[in-house]
């Protein structure tokens, strides 16, 4: 930088404004040779020779262009001088023109006037003309019956008569006039009243008398009066089709009739009466009866078909949203949706009905197929499959049929609140479904303890049905309801409906009928038991040969039942216990001790099944066994007969410690049975073990 | 005992029947048959419990004509019962059963002085005066119980297993004789006299029905008749004290059943609370709301059925003293089968229940549900 102002300042270049001459001039003598002086002196010289020459042809060019501008300037100022003069001519030509147009001005108005007057003679010669002609006019228009022509034309003239009517030239016309209009007037009150007058017609009569001054509350009354008189012909009409035509015709002949002509009258009212106190009232009125009748509608059973009733309703709401707008009534567009709603109800019921009753049918196959098996076996998990299946798709094929309301081209089916409405008639139709299947199940489980003839396989089968629905059934159905709205609807927002009421009825009623079928097998078991051990003479038995048949057939019983459950509830593993072979009295069954109950549990017999093969069994198995308890207990023995019984007991161990889970109740409840027979014996002798069990395995 | 704990007391023998002494006015007294087919061993134990301290006394009389399925105190004097026995005839290798009155030689239990405390320490079996024997038509014939009528004392109802007989008491010869009709074979369990209607009525139980005969008749026709009361075996049946129409039922079917059986259709109270066979079930003679039973399960329940014994006019409903229907208590002191529970009639709030292992409980209705009543 410091560098670079010294060169910029360097008083010896030439060219830079620091130029020192004298400072070059002593530094080119000091430094140079003289050759070079001499040569430096040569270059100086001509270069200022050519800046000399450069300069001067500088200052002609300069010159030359001053005197051409000098010259341009004096050119111009002659031209102005002859523009100014032009001027001057024009300002007075056009004072010239202005006053010969005044002038002219002032003569044409004298003719002016003259033509003004012409047309207001003719004006006012036209009117009286058309007054003249007036009364003939009037006669004319309303025998042709264009009364409104007549009106109008009267009341165009009314005005004027009214101002010269002091004149007797027109006091007679307007006699004339008002004799007709009051026939005019007669005549159309008389066609308000009579019956055969069409809305339109109707309107239009009302219309011209208020436009000739009747009185407004008198109309509004006889209108209103006429309105509805012909709005209950319509009525009457409808209520009397609506026994044998379909939905579709019913809601078009609506339409066409009540709602047109109420959308009619509704509007001439606002129309001419600008007040809309009454008419929304009277229009409700009508309103409740039109509902009336279209619940009655939808609900005859010919008008189930979905596809057909949505068209009908689509049209109905249609004809509703147009009135609402021609109406102000609010009522008219809630009891619109209204009528929607309870229409998806009412589909959804019909449905679940339907699905009911459609079950019950297949359920009473089901049951007449049990009781006919005879003695082959059945597969119970395929007719379980099948009635799962069966319930499952007739649901979801009614939640489809309920998805229709929601298709895009109905009026009402992008509406929230109309998915809204399907989306809780779906969950009402999976509801009411489910418990009325419970209730089902229930009474044929009541129905079943009171010695009714219900196969015990088929409570297996819904119960375990039951069972399917609350754990897996209910929120498939659910789910595919939210993938059938998330379709038909996108965006909607269903709240997660509670399901826990419909999961309790369901596990009741399988509970229930779990007991019923637990009782029932125990108790027909406990029966033969009963039967057998109070009929026979246990005192004077003879030596026991072999269990008796009773046995076997109370094994077979149980056994059934166990294999019927075994196809239906899951086996939980069976601990193998090394006691399985034990015999029972094994343990010296002792006479009569207390004590030995003291440390046993208590045994519940009629306590609820659970939901599981094992449990089953041991529920019955206790049914059973306690019976024999006790009418071992009614009855004396003797040793023979004691012996039967050690028989029996040993057999019924042997083929019962399969069954059920529970080693330590059977034992419990046959030693009981053993035990009590011993204090019931009057020679209390028991047979060797290994002589009962050769007994047991040859019988 | 106050508090709601019972009294036990223990027998040697098996037990199947129970009963209040009914012609005694003070003392709380029951009676209690073993049930014991080794010969010369079943006795009939009085057991008196002594209100004020709560201790219970005994006497013992020996019973050596057999093993007692049924005994029943006379309501006409205190001093006689009726057994229904049964002996075994090692001769014959059969059973005979029959029907007994005996005289309690002495009602007194509670010693009255050390001597004779210290002589009944020794457990000596008394005698029994033996009044009558009734012995069935045919040997080998059945006998369910035998009831005393409640006002004649001359006449005893015999429940045979086909047909109930009415014998007098002095001789025991027969007087009357009812059979349900020929066609049914169902035999009966159990009967007793109808406490209303002019005493005339006997009603038996049958299979699953409950049957009343007229006694002044020997039609085969029943009066009335309750079909299909329980769904099994109907085990017991007590009419209400009060209630001339009112009478319970308990079964096979673990229920316990009120009727009027005016309308035999449909039980006027119903409920499951047992989870086996209901083998008795006894009305509260003094508070007709309360009832008692005892099954199988072990158990005896202590139950209200207050909302059927309302009379129109009554009030209690409005001042909130009526019991709540159902289960009061529950009395799980036996480790065996109830076949009896009776109340006393002379405290309204003490009761007996026996059990087949020979455990007498005594219990006391719980002092707020008396409170309830009595308030």
């Amino acid at each position: 930088m410091e560098e670079a102002k010294a060169v910029k300042e360097n008083p010896l270049d030439i060219d830079s404004s620091s130029f020192s001459p004298d400072v070059y001039l002593d530094c080119l003598l000091k430094c140079a040779t003289l050759k070079q002086v001499m040569d430096k002196e040569a270059e100086i010289v001509t270069q200022s020779q050519f800046l000399q020459s450069e300069m001067q042809t500088l200052v002609y060019e300069n010159y030359n262009k001053f005197i051409s501008a000098t010259e341009t300037v004096r050119k111009m100022r002659s031209d102005f001088k002859i523009m100014q003069e032009e001027m001057n001519k024009l300002s007075e030509n056009i004072n010239k023109i202005t006053t010969f147009s005044s002038q002219i001005s002032e003569n044409l108005q004298g003719s002016g006037n003259n033509v003004r007057r012409l047309c207001g003679t003719r004006q006012l010669l036209d009117k009286l003309q058309f007054l003249f002609l007036l009364p003939s006019q009037l006669n004319k228009a309303i025998a042709e019956g264009r009364y409104s022509d007549a009106v109008q034309d009267y009341s165009h003239a009314q005005r004027v008569l009214q101002k010269y009517g002091n004149q007797p030239s027109f006091q007679s016309i307007q006699t004339e006039c008002s004799e007709i209009i009051f026939e005019l007037k007669k005549t159309l009150r008389e066609r308000l009243i009579s019956p055969n007058t069409s809305a339109t017609e109707l309107a239009e009569s009302v219309a011209l008398l208020r436009q000739l001054q009747e009185s407004d509350s008198s109309l509004q009354d006889i209108f209103l009066s006429c309105a509805e008189s012909r709005l209950d012909k319509h009525l009457q009409m409808l209520s009397s089709i609506a026994e044998h035509t379909d939905i579709l015709d019913w809601v078009e002949k609506c339409n066409n009739t009540l709602l047109a002509d109420l959308a009619i009258i509704i509007s001439c009212y606002n129309e001419m009466f600008e007040q809309e106190a009454i008419i929304p009232e009277f229009a409700d009125k009508i309103m409740i009866q039109i509902f009336h009748l279209f619940e009655e509608v939808i609900k005859r059973p010919e008008n189930n078909g979905t596809e057909m009733l949505i068209r009908g309703l689509d049209k109905f709401f249609r004809k509703l949203q147009a009135m609402t707008e021609i109406s102000s009534s609010d009522m008219m567009s809630s009891k619109g949706t209204e009528v929607v709603i309870q229409c998806i109800n009412h589909k959804a019921m019909v449905q679940y009905q339907s699905i009911q009753t459609q079950f019950k049918d297949s359920l009473m196959k089901v049951r007449q197929s049990l009781a006919s098996k005879g003695s082959e076996t059945i597969d119970l998990k395929d007719i379980l499959n099948s009635l799962q299946v069966y319930l499952m798709q007739k649901i979801q094929a009614s939640l489809l049929d309920l998805m229709a309301f929601l298709q895009n081209n109905l009026s009402f089916g992008l509406k929230p609140w109309c998915a809204k409405a399907v989306a809780d008639a779906c969950s009402k139709v999976i509801n009411e479904t489910m418990a009325n299947l419970s209730d089902l199940v229930k009474k044929m489980a009541c129905l079943q303890t009171s010695n009714n003839n219900i196969p015990f396989e088929l409570l297996l089968i819904l119960a375990k049905l039951c069972l399917d629905m609350q754990e897996t059934g209910v929120s498939t159905l659910q789910n595919h309801l939210l993938k059938l709205l998330e379709e038909a609807a996108p965006g909607l927002t269903v709240d997660n409906k509670d399901t826990s009421s419909v999961m309790v009825h369901l596990s009741t009623a399988a509970q229930t009928a779990l007991d019923s079928e637990v009782v029932f097998i125990g108790q027909t078991a406990a029966q033969m038991l009963r039967v057998s051990v109070l009929a026979r003479d246990w005192l004077r038995a003879p030596e026991p040969r072999g269990p008796r048949a009773v046995c076997r057939r109370v094994v077979e019983t149980l056994a059934s039942a166990d294999g019927a459950a075994s196809q239906l509830f899951p086996t939980s593993i069976k601990p193998s216990s090394d006691s399985s072979r034990r015999t029972i009295w094994s343990r010296a069954p002792s006479s009569f001790s207390p004590l030995n109950r003291i440390f046993s549990e208590r045994i519940e017999v009629f306590s609820p099944a659970g939901a599981d093969r094992a449990a089953l069994s041991n529920g019955a198995l206790k049914v059973a066994l306690k019976a024999l308890v006790e009418c071992v207990r009614l009855r004396t023995f003797g040793r023979h007969g004691l012996q039967q019984l050690q028989v029996d007991v040993h057999f019924l161990q042997q083929r019962l410690s399969c069954m059920g889970n529970d080693e330590r109740l059977l034992n419990a409840l046959l030693e009981d049975a053993l035990a009590s027979a011993q204090l019931r014996c009057v020679d209390p002798q028991l047979m060797e073990p290994s002589i009962v069990d050769i007994i047991c395995e040859r019988g | 005992m106050e508090d709601g704990n019972s009294i036990i007391y223990g027998l040697e023998h098996q037990t199947r029947s129970l009963s209040p002494q009914y012609a005694e006015s003070e003392a709380i007294r029951f009676l209690i048959g073993t049930q014991s087919l080794k010969p010369n061993s079943n006795q009939v134990h009085v057991v008196e419990l002594e209100e004020d301290t709560g201790a219970l006394h005994t006497k013992v009389f020996k019973h050596d004509i057999g093993e007692i399925w049924h005994l029943r105190c006379s309501p006409h004097d205190a001093a006689n019962l009726v057994t229904t026995h049964n002996t075994y005839d090692p001769n014959t290798l059969q059973c005979t059963m029959g029907v007994s009155i005996f005289k309690l030689p002495t009602l007194q239990v509670i010693p009255k002085d050390l001597d004779e405390l210290s002589s009944l320490q020794g457990r000596n079996a008394e005698d029994l005066e033996l009044l009558v024997t009734i012995k069935p038509e045919k040997a080998e014939e059945e006998i369910r119980c035998a009831e005393w009528h409640p006002t004649d004392a001359g006449r005893l109802g015999v429940v045979y297993e086909s047909s109930v007989r009415v014998h007098d008491v002095s001789s025991g010869a027969a007087v009357c004789s009812m059979k349900s009709d020929g066609r049914t074979r169902l035999k009966l369990t159990a009967g007793k006299w109808n406490p209303h209607q002019g005493h005339t009525q006997f009603a038996v139980l049958q299979d699953m029905h409950i049957k009343c005969f007229d006694t002044r008749t020997d039609c085969s026709k029943p009066s009335w008749s309750i079909d299909n009361a329980h769904r099994q075996l109907v085990r017991d049946l007590d009419f209400n004290p009060n209630r001339q129409f009112h009478v319970a039922s308990a079964g096979d079917d673990a229920a316990l059943n009120i009727w009027d059986y005016r309308n035999g259709k449909e039980p006027i109270f119903n409920r499951t609370d047992h989870s086996h066979w209901v083998w008795t079930v006894r009305y509260n003679s003094y508070h007709e709301q309360l009832l008692l039973t005892g099954s199988s399960d072990g158990r005896g329940l202590l139950y209200a059925a207050a909302s059927i014994c309302r009379d129109p006019d009554d009030d209690s409903e409005k001042t909130g003293k009526i019991l709540e229907d159902g289960v009061l208590q529950s009395y799980e002191q036996h480790e065996d089968s109830v076949y009896c529970s009776e109340w006393s009639t002379v405290e309204p709030w003490t009761f007996a229940s026996l059990s087949y292992d020979a455990r007498l409980v005594i219990s006391r209705v719980p002092r707020p549900f008396k409170y309830k009543l009595l308030l």
